[in-house]
Parts: C-alpha cells; structure tokens; sequence
C-alpha cells in the first residue's frame, strides 16, 4: 500500500492536480483585489491592518506555489506553502462554522454570490471537506517526497 | 524541514509580495487598494438578521400614524461635535480640511411616476449615530427632494445600475479616503454638512454602506441615512435607475 501511494505514476499526477488547482484558485483573486479584500474581511478573524494586503499577496503566493508544482521547481517548497495555506483556510472556515458566521469562501470566486444563510453554511462545510482533500494530496506529496530521499543511498 | 527548502519557501512569498506590489501599483483604478485598509469591524461578528431585526423602529412605526404631510428636511441652527466619537484610523487619514470651501450640494434631476407613500420620519441631524436604516419610503422622499445619494458598492457594480443621480463611493476600492476628502471639502461648512446623505448597497447583509457612513459620520456628517435594503429594493420598487459611470 505505502508503496502505491508514493508510485511515480500517481505522485506526478497529484503534483499537477494540485498546481492546477491552486493556479486556477488564485487568477480571479488576483484579477479582483478588492473584492478579495471583502472575502478576507467576512472571516473576521483578519485584523483590519491586515487585510488588504493579505488580499493582495496570497493570490500570489498560491499563484507561484501553483506555477512551482505544475513545473517541477522547488517542489518540497511549494508543497509546504500549499499545505499551509490549506491549514489556514480549513481552521478559517471551521471557526466560522463554529461561529454561525455565513461566509463566502472566496476559493474559487470572489463574486458576492448573494446566497442566503443555509446555502452559505452548507458550503462551507463542502469546503472544509474540499480542502481537506487537497490537504491529503499536499500530504501524499511529502510521503512520496520522503520516500524518494530515503532511497538515494 | 531542511534549510534549503526553508529558503525556498521564504523565497516564494517574497516574490508573491513583490508581484503583489507591483501589480497593485499598476491596477486600474477599481482594482487598487490600499496597502492599510480601516475597517472598524474587521473582528466583530456580525449578529444574524432575523424577521425581527429587520422591522422598523418603534418611533418609525408611531410617527408613521401620525404623518400625513411630506417629511420636511430639518437642520437645526447649531451642531455640536462634542458628541463626535473619536475619529478612526480610516477617518484619520481622510483630515479636516481647514479652508472652506463652497458647499455644492450634488442636485441629479429625476423625474419618476412613482407615487411613493408618504415618508415616515423627519430628516434631523443625529450627532449620536453615524446613521439611521430607512426603507423605500424615506429614501423616496429624500431622492424625490435631491438629497445626495452615495452607492458604495464597487464600481463595476455601479457601472451596471444604480439609483438615478448617485455617486460611486465603494469603501473597498483605495481612492474612498480621496472621495471622502473630496466630499468634506465640497461640504465644509456646518450647514452644509447637516443636510442628509443617503447611502445604499446591495442590502441584505452588506455592510458596505454602514462602512462608508461610520467613515462619514467620523468627519462631521451628522445625517447620514442607509438604505437598509438596497439597491435590489429599489429596483424592485420601478424607482428610476441609471447605468454607466456618470450619476
């Protein structure tokens, strides 16, 4: 089984699943600053100092942590910011959970969708499940990564 | 982790911050922020509306039994600031212009067939709130009188549709401190302060316009007015509504 979920064949294809993933997240952000700066303000959990220029560099950093799976540079490196990132918005979007605070998650869109409390809080927890799966991806990536510098004698 | 990794990743967000800067310093002007933004309720959780909440005030509901004639614009002769809060770091940044400045009270002419109901309130100064919720009726009136309207959703928004004779001001675009300053300047005397604003977004659970009017009030606009459920509310009434970048 360890040796399956660290194959070659399947660790490329999480590799690029996940740049992919990460790339496309972080295009609309970046295209719309302020209405990211929204989306981080809705969490409530961002200091006001902190939010605008939170909305401005994350894209970026997903961007290029994305751009640095997809091409195979700096591997280890962006599989650990993906995974940090992925920390923070699956513990963001739990707190409001817990809170009752109906947020749009601004992954994907920052658009103000418009939708009503029950729709939000069910997303959330879509979310929480999404990115946790992708936390599992990021994860299946170091195993693999480990193994690899295991066997170099 | 090891060191050379640790340097990567350091290097990642370095460079995100500085494409960040740099695509920020080339933004149009609807897509640039502040590097500083000032929101008073970054923190606070917002209470969920209920059927409840959203029902008028007690005094609205007993004023509107007794009004019968349309609500007349009142300014009292004195306003004092003594009751102002203190200004927050966003309404800071904004300053008091010292020099005064000829008030030019923004006039959009709108004609509309709408037989809006009588209003339910008169429009005094209320130096101890930054604003006042109002519904279609009041805002009716106040649009049907000139009042100034203030959309502070974006501007892409705005460009879409908006309240006939309403200017842009989105609280999360980096030129509303400008907008904000501008406004002061244009209504620097007391007089000219005291007379009602209106401001709208998208209603339901948009606080864009309570930003803008904390950031008003924090300047002296003692009588500022949101339009609780927005601009869908207006629309859905048929009031008049205008497209593009101009009031």
């Amino acid at each position: 089984m360890k040796r399956y979920l660290a194959h070659p064949w399947l660790t490329i294809r999480v590799q690029l699943a996940l740049g992919a993933i990460f790339v496309i997240a972080a295009i609309p952000k970046i295209a719309d600053p302020p209405s990211f700066a929204h989306m981080i303000y809705n969490y409530r959990l961002v200091p006001a100092s902190l939010i605008n220029i939170s909305a401005l560099v994350m894209p970026w950093v997903e961007l290029l942590a994305g751009l640095a799976l997809i091409l195979g540079v700096w591997k280890a490196a962006a599989r650990n910011v993906i995974g940090i990132l992925l920390a923070i918005f699956i513990i963001a979007i739990s707190i409001n959970l817990f809170r009752d605070n109906a947020i749009d998650c601004g992954c994907f869109n920052v658009a103000d969708r418009g939708k009503t409390h029950e729709q939000r809080i069910f997303d959330m927890k879509v979310d929480v499940v999404r990115d946790l799966g992708m936390l599992l991806m990021a994860a299946q990536l170091w195993w693999a990564g480990r193994r690899e510098q295991d066997a170099i004698p | 982790m090891k060191q050379n990794t640790i340097f990567q990743v350091v290097a990642i967000i370095a460079a995100g911050i500085i494409l960040a800067l740099v695509a920020n310093a080339f933004a149009s002007r609807d897509r640039k922020v502040s590097l500083v933004g000032t929101y008073p309720n970054a923190l606070k959780v917002p209470a969920r509306e209920t059927a409840v909440a959203s029902a008028p005030v007690p005094s609205v509901t007993q004023t509107v039994a007794t009004t019968t004639q349309p609500a007349t614009i009142t300014l009292p002769p004195t306003a004092t600031t003594a009751t102002q809060p203190t200004a927050t770091a966003a309404i800071e940044t904004v300053g008091l212009n010292p020099a005064a400045k000829t008030p030019a009270a923004p006039a959009p002419t709108t004609t509309t067939t709408l037989h809006a109901q009588p209003p339910t309130r008169e429009f005094t100064v209320h130096p101890d709130k930054p604003y006042i919720e109002i519904a279609f009726n009041d805002v009716k009136s106040l649009h049907d009188k000139n009042v100034l309207f203030l959309d502070a959703r974006r501007t892409s928004v705005y460009e879409q549709g908006h309240i006939a004779g309403a200017r842009t001001y989105s609280v999360w675009e980096s030129d509303i401190d400008d907008k904000v300053q501008k406004l002061f300047a244009e209504r620097s005397d007391t007089a000219a302060q005291n007379l009602p604003i209106v401001i709208y977004c998208s209603g339901g659970d948009c606080e864009d316009s309570h930003m803008l009017a904390q950031k008003l009030w924090g300047i002296q606009f003692n009588n500022v007015y949101v339009y609780k459920d927005g601009f869908p509310d207006w629309q859905q009434h048929g009031a008049p509504v205008h497209t593009g970048a101009n009031p």
